[in-house]
């Protein structure tokens, strides 16, 4: 092969590359929706909102979590259920954000993984840990 | 005039003389370039008052952290009576403005011995460096760390538990030496196409960028170190935003190095490099942006918050991004370029896959962190998850293994397959063993034993070019091909720990055994915090040949703000680490449950058959309290409780004492008849006092519990062995370039080779 049948071969492979990472992007990306939404989409994604006080429960049979998240601006609720363990300070949680689909026969958006901010007294800073793998 | 008292002036006063003095060293540095060769000296004067400037400035703001003075709402809100000294300093970079003023420390000590390593370009580097700290002196000035309060505050607001950290020590000051020192190859590439000067700045701006990607690569390695050794992320990178902030820089300047390697040797990548060189300088404005300006605030679990300076950083990378593609643009295609004449199995190849292979890799990390910006304008704005990075960079890694394996042994002139074939034979008996090895141990997906195949031949071939070089030149010549030994080392740490790891949550309950994989766990207790310990679990592990261990992980809660922080545990083995990270801790409740209230003096609680009274404060319990306070010592106050079972009134008086390190200390008191009250609280403002009952009702006790995420994580020290191998060779190659660049300075010809 030539010299310009190496570049031409280089090009193929690094559009290629490029075809391929536009693709995992796509398939991998976790997008903000609200929960009407969540509701419709079948796929991965990830709603924010407040714990529902009181709502959350754990069942210690199947290690799950199940809590309702309610929309700050409209009130509206998503039931979750997260399989795994009761994160530390979860009922003290000023927000969560739990990436996941939703689950037309349990009606219930199963989480992946949850991301918990706790107040804290530091000025903006509040703490966020996450959960699940 | 309102806007300077709410300013400690001193401090104010020597972030204007920095602004002055930079503007001035601009000034001066200009008239050199129309000619005026005396202003050289003024200019040369006015960049050290400014340094001066600004190490005045960071002095104050550390004796102010020292004296704890908490009219200065940065040292409020950051730190506290509770800190020890080396927090109570390392405050100093735990918000925004004061990480601000340390890049810029380190920025302006850096261009000192800079200004004299640029020799014949001093006045155009010079200039261009001035102007990459005059934006943040802009920062500083408009945020300015020395805003005072109008009341002074007792305490501050301390500083955040998760930084509470030795690691928080060193690891973000060397991140930013790191970050300052980017911008030293930048200010030489910019200068030199502004100059028409394109001969030369390689050479000189090399040592530069060999020490920046060192000193940011020990950043990222101590950081991968404190999210594995104390915070108990469970990893050492968990593609977080603020960590891939820093990576993408490191890679930028990794491709440049390579770069420049080429163009000192070859005379080739001319052009590329003034690329490299910016894009090194770019991504780190970039990333400063998208951590600090807020918009990743809903995906990162440790970006800071907005402090109003989002126009401001995009204003200073427009500034750079602007004079970097104008530059570029108008002055690229006049660089000389020596036609690619390289055959396709030489080094000159090699090189050129490998820094397009890196290249990649820091743009698809580019583009990943990105992403909740780049999907912003569309319907849902959304982020990637390490699936993204991992499924991505395994071709990329595959990649680099095979260019590393062949690398040592090919020349510039090119090879004949049949010779390099043979110049590798024990490499590749040796990576054939090796995937043996990890075929037996359990690798058998294809990619991964090719992955296993090719790391491990880049790391045999490069160790014995290393020792071969090192018997022939002296291993100050062979520190790149060290440096790769570390990569092949890395590669397989990587994959095995991160591809192979396994394990299990599981909630232990106290005193029952529990099986985890071949693992038996016991929790068997909470230890107390002792003077020297946090509060530990303690966990029993038996294996399955009936050897066993005591596993302490920690969990603990914050005195201040009742957060809950975990350190994990980790039993370190030759071919693996077991991770034990708690995530919750029950104490569970004694047979009759626990009560608690608030009373104020003169109030009651009942529990069970049984009535407390708070009647008053014990200010004597251990000598005067008002007076051990003034003297600065522990003080101790009793509560004087009245307890009426059945008729039978009893005084009690359980103590709680302070510490004047913040700590606090509860003494309970016996009930008569059964049962336990403990202080746990005292509310000064209303004069009342919270009370912790245990054992007076009728419900079982409940044991306590454990929830722990137990990971095996084999050869995961490979991670860090291999970094240190890159980094040690790094340090030898920068020596190496320091010396040929000082050289070139007494020798001013053209590039040699």
């Amino acid at each position: 092969m030539n010299r310009k049948g190496y570049y031409i071969l280089g090009g193929v492979l690094l559009l290629a590359f490029a075809g391929f990472s536009l693709a995992s992007f796509k398939q991998t990306l976790t997008p903000y929706v609200t929960f009407a939404q969540a509701r419709e989409l079948d796929r991965t994604v990830q709603v924010a909102g407040g714990l529902e006080k009181g709502s959350a429960a754990y069942d210690t049979q199947s290690g799950t979590l199940s809590f309702n998240l309610q929309d700050k601006a409209s009130g509206e609720t998503l039931r979750v259920a997260y399989k795994g363990l009761r994160p530390a300070n979860f009922d003290d949680a000023i927000s969560i954000v739990a990436i996941g689909r939703f689950d037309a026969k349990t009606k219930e958006m199963q989480a992946e993984k949850l991301l918990v901010k706790c107040p804290s007294k530091y000025q903006g800073a509040e703490v966020t840990k996450t959960y699940g793998s | 005039m309102s806007y300077l008292a709410h300013l400690y002036l001193p401090g104010a006063l020597t972030l204007w003389c920095a602004l002055l003095f930079s503007v001035a060293t601009l000034w001066g540095y200009a008239a050199v370039l129309r000619g005026d060769e005396s202003a050289r000296s003024f200019a040369r004067r006015a960049y050290t008052f400014f340094a001066v400037s600004v190490v005045l400035c960071s002095a104050l703001l550390l004796l102010a952290l020292a004296r704890r003075d908490f009219r200065i709402e940065y040292v409020q809100q950051y730190s506290g009576l509770d800190l020890k000294w080396y927090f109570q300093l390392a405050a100093f970079w735990a918000g925004q403005k004061g990480s601000f003023l340390i890049w810029l420390l380190w920025g302006s000590l850096l261009g000192l011995p800079l200004r004299r390593a640029a020799g014949k370009a001093e006045a155009p580097v010079m200039g261009i460096y001035t102007m990459t700290l005059l934006g943040l002196v802009f920062i500083l000035v408009r945020e300015s760390p020395f805003v005072m309060l109008g009341s002074t505050p007792l305490d501050g607001a301390g500083l955040n538990p998760l930084l509470q950290d030795n690691w928080m020590v060193i690891h973000p000051p060397i991140m930013f030496v790191g970050f300052a020192a980017s911008a030293i190859p930048f200010s030489f590439a910019m200068a030199s196409l502004w100059r028409r000067q394109y001969d030369g700045w390689a050479a000189r701006a090399f040592p530069w960028a060999l020490g920046g990607f060192l000193v940011l690569g020990c950043a990222i390695l101590l950081g991968g170190y404190w999210a594995y050794k104390t915070l108990g992320w469970g990893g050492y990178w968990g593609w977080d935003p603020v960590e891939n902030a820093s990576l993408v820089p490191w890679l930028f300047g990794t491709a440049m190095i390579h770069g420049l390697y080429m163009e000192r040797t070859r005379g080739r990548f001319r052009r590329a490099n003034y690329v490299f060189a910016s894009l090194t300088f770019l991504s780190v404005l970039y990333g400063t942006f998208l951590t600090r300006s807020g918009v990743l605030a809903d995906f990162s679990v440790h970006s800071f918050v907005d402090l109003g300076i989002s126009g401001w950083l995009i204003g200073l990378m427009g500034v750079f991004i602007g004079m970097a593609g104008l530059l570029l643009a108008l002055r690229l295609r006049e660089v000389p370029a020596a036609p690619n004449s390289d055959p396709l199995l030489s080094r000159g190849s090699a090189l050129v896959m490998a820094t397009i292979t890196i290249t990649v890799c820091a743009l698809v990390v580019l583009v990943g962190t990105s992403a909740p910006l780049l999907t912003r304008f569309l319907k849902n704005p959304g982020q990637v998850g390490p699936s993204f990075y991992n499924r991505v960079n395994l071709p990329i890694a595959l990649l680099v293994a095979l260019l590393l394996g062949f690398v040592p042994y090919l020349t510039w002139r090119g090879e004949e397959p049949r010779v390099l074939l043979r110049k590798l034979l024990w490499p590749a008996a040796f990576a054939v063993i090796a995937t043996v090895g990890a075929a037996v141990a359990g690798v058998h997906e294809p990619l991964h034993v090719a992955f296993v195949l090719l790391a491990s031949l880049a790391l045999g071939a490069n160790l014995k070019k290393t020792i071969e070089k090192a018997r022939a030149n002296g291993i100050g010549r062979a520190g790149g091909y060290l440096a790769h030994v570390g990569v092949g080392v890395i590669l397989l740490g990587i994959l095995a720990s991160s591809a192979y790891d396994h394990g299990a949550k599981v909630t232990l309950e106290q005193g029952v055994p529990q099986k985890v994989e071949d693992l038996t766990l016991t929790f068997e207790r909470s230890l107390p915090r002792t003077a020297t310990q946090r509060e530990r679990m303690e966990v029993k592990v038996e294996r399955a040949d009936g050897t066993s261990y005591l596993a302490y992980p920690k969990l603990f809660m914050n005195d201040r703000t009742r957060q809950l922080m975990v350190n994990p545990y980790i039993r370190s083995l030759t071919l693996q680490d077991v991770y034990f990270s708690p995530i919750e801790y029950d104490p569970g409740q004694a047979a009759g449950g626990g009560q608690t209230a608030e009373l104020a003096k003169g109030q009651s609680m009942r529990a069970g058959d049984t009535e407390l009274r708070f009647v008053d404060f014990d200010l004597n319990a251990d000598g005067n309290a008002m007076k051990a306070m003034e003297a600065g010592g522990p003080m101790t106050i009793g509560a004087v409780l009245a307890v009426n079972r059945g008729g039978q009134e009893q005084r009690v008086r359980p103590l709680y004492r302070f510490r004047p390190s913040g700590e606090v200390e509860s003494t309970p008191a016996s009930l008569p008849g059964g049962g336990m009250v403990a202080v746990t609280g005292i509310n000064a403002s209303n004069g009342a006092v919270r009370l912790d009952v245990e054992g007076l009702g009728s419900a079982p006790a409940q044991p306590a519990k454990l929830s722990l995420d137990v990971t095996k994580k084999p050869l995961i020290a490979l991670v860090w062995y291999g970094l240190y191998v890159v980094l040690a060779g790094g340090a030898l190659a920068a020596t190496q370039r320091l010396r040929q660049a000082l050289q070139f300075d007494r020798l001013p010809t053209k590039p040699t080779s």
